[in-house]
């Protein structure tokens, strides 16, 4: 196994979250009823005319620029020829010969080891609509709201040699989209998926047949399809035969991929520019505003947080991997602790979000809640067992943190002259102990302290405690 | 590529069209007539000349992005031959 290399190249198909299509105004709304978002344009009766929506534009210049690509000042749009149930144009208006945008790079990092991961191109073009099979033995349905909906199709260059690297550039561009708010990024929905190309060579040799496996939408199908898929490729050449290029489908319930369809009938697109659009001139200044409106994206905010908080780029990177974590952390850590933001917000609130299964947008703790928590642990009133006591309740009621510890009388003892009362009392009850102690066996120290917390119920504030517990029996 | 009848019957596929016999033959006499109209376009001299892919001499129109339901799913399906709760229905079509 050891001497064969994988190569894998990736198109990235993102919706770009605007509110109308890219050539009509009808609504892009997910989950509507079924063809309720249709224009006599989407349904491509004859006579109508595509009128190009500038948001989907502008979100196609930022994401170019987010992947460090040159923008073309002037692209075409073009028909790609076709017919499907989905499709009522009959093609496709795409980009061809002159995307909106050309070269650019990622980078990714796989256990500490950075590697920079070309982008060919990246073009607009339509959705199609979706077809259900499923809803009669003998007949397709057809709903074409998504037909229509901009697209901006990524495509990387062979860059990858394993799934891991496939994955972490997934996630990368899906984190870039989300950060420049061009892209949901929900899988789920299908606003990202992907088609992967495989193909697998003995080390030195030329590239191998490759096939592609289409429609992708999650990162754990991306792993196991090209997985499953170099296996079988491998299989097929030490068997002697070879590897047909075909389009292939991942099957979720098998884990295995099947051929769709052999490139021998190939489709033959006959691609040829939309006389309905004339050539998209971008002028220099547009250009240059949106990339003076970029926010901070998440290799550069990395390293800030890295740099700022003084965390590690572990930390950093769970942090700013997506945008609204890091503005979150961001809101929690502003004149804070950021070690204990940190784990506060990683730790804790994460561990509450992945139980609940939620996202940090409607997590049930807002930023500003935890950032008084973490408060009440910095000056002292609660200790940071307290805290989780109190986190907990924050997570189900909508009590404010002061109330919750008031509630609880969790409010830590931080009064010297009455943890000393408590002190006292464990001394006195225990003088065999004492003795010990002061006959050097130190590590009774662990016990008194022990002993005044359950008497205290866990409320005396430790670092005290600790310090008048040695300074009793010191001296 | 020389053009021929099995061009034509590509063409027919691709297209989805069913065509019989006779109408291939005087689809590919038309077909090719308009070739040979296009091959007497070749031949005049581009080289220095950038490539038009619209002969329109305007800037493309861009739309605003306000997003507006105009049509009806009853209007939508009022003339498709199937059509069942809100859906359009075609025969299976599985890949």
């Amino acid at each position: 196994m050891d001497d064969w290399q994988t190569v894998i190249g990736i198109e990235i198909h993102a919706q770009v979250n605007s509110k109308s299509k890219l050539f009509s105004s009808s609504s892009t709304d997910f989950g509507s009823a079924p063809n309720t978002q249709v224009s006599l344009v989407d349904a491509a009766m004859p006579g109508m005319l595509p009128v190009i929506n500038k948001f989907c534009i502008e979100q196609a210049i930022k994401s170019g620029l987010g992947l460090n690509a040159k923008i073309n000042n002037k692209s075409i749009f073009d028909r790609k020829n076709y017919f499907y149930q989905d499709l009522p144009q009959g093609y496709q208006i795409s980009q061809f010969k002159d995307p909106i945008v050309g070269e650019g790079s990622v980078e990714i990092e796989i256990e500490g080891i950075t590697k920079t991961i070309g982008i060919e191109r990246l073009h607009l073009e339509q959705d199609a609509g979706k077809s259900l099979h499923d809803q009669d033995p003998n007949l397709t349905f057809v709903d074409l709201n998504r037909s229509g909906i901009a697209l901006m199709e990524i495509v990387s260059k062979p860059d990858m040699s394993s799934s891991d690297e496939a994955i972490a550039y997934v996630r990368k561009v899906r984190s870039i989209l989300r950060y420049l708010d061009t892209c949901d990024g929900n899988m789920e929905q299908g606003s990202l998926r992907a088609d992967v190309n495989v193909s697998v060579r003995k080390k030195g040799e030329e590239l191998g047949t490759r096939c592609e496996i289409k429609n992708l939408n999650s990162f754990k199908h991306i792993g196991a399809a090209i997985n499953f898929e170099v296996d079988r490729q491998i299989k097929i050449i030490e068997r002697g035969e070879q590897v047909k290029q075909e389009t292939r489908l991942y099957e979720v319930v098998s884990n295995k991929t099947r051929s769709m369809r052999s490139k021998e009938d190939a489709h033959d697109y006959r691609y040829f520019p939309d006389p309905d659009l004339l050539p998209l001139q971008l002028e220099q200044d547009w250009i240059e505003k949106i990339k003076k409106s970029l926010p901070e994206l998440p290799d550069e905010k990395k390293l800030r947080f890295i740099n700022f908080y003084k965390i590690s780029g572990y930390d950093a990177e769970v942090l700013t991997s997506d945008r609204r974590i890091s503005e979150f952390f961001e809101e929690v850590a502003k004149n804070r602790s950021s070690k204990l933001s940190v784990s506060w917000v990683a730790s804790e609130l994460f561990a509450v979000l992945n139980k609940l299964n939620l996202n940090i947008e409607n997590s049930p703790v807002s930023s500003s809640q935890l950032g008084e928590l973490i408060d009440e642990i910095e000056n002292g009133t609660i200790s940071n067992r307290a805290a989780k006591e109190v986190f907990e309740e924050m997570c189900n009621s909508e009590k404010s943190v002061k109330d919750i510890i008031d509630d609880k009388g969790l409010v830590q003892i931080s009064d010297t002259s009455e943890i000393e009362i408590f002190i006292n009392k464990v001394l006195e009850d225990n003088p065999e102990n004492v003795e010990k102690y002061k006959n050097g066996k130190t590590k009774l120290l662990g016990f008194f302290i022990g002993e005044v917390m359950k008497a205290t119920k866990g409320k005396a504030n430790p670092g005290l405690l600790n310090q008048i517990v040695k300074k009793k029996l010191d001296n | 590529m020389e053009f021929d009848k099995n061009s034509t019957i590509k063409l027919a596929k691709l297209a989805r069209l069913s065509v019989n016999d006779n109408q291939l033959n005087s689809l590919e006499k038309d077909l090719k007539s308009i070739l040979k109209f296009i091959d007497q376009l070749k031949e005049i001299n581009t080289e220095d000349i950038d490539p038009t892919s619209n002969s329109l001499d305007q800037k493309l129109i861009l739309r605003d992005d306000i997003a507006e339901n105009t049509l009806s799913n009853e209007d939508l399906l009022k003339n498709v031959p199937e059509s069942e709760l809100g859906f359009f229905v075609v025969p299976k079509v599985i890949e």
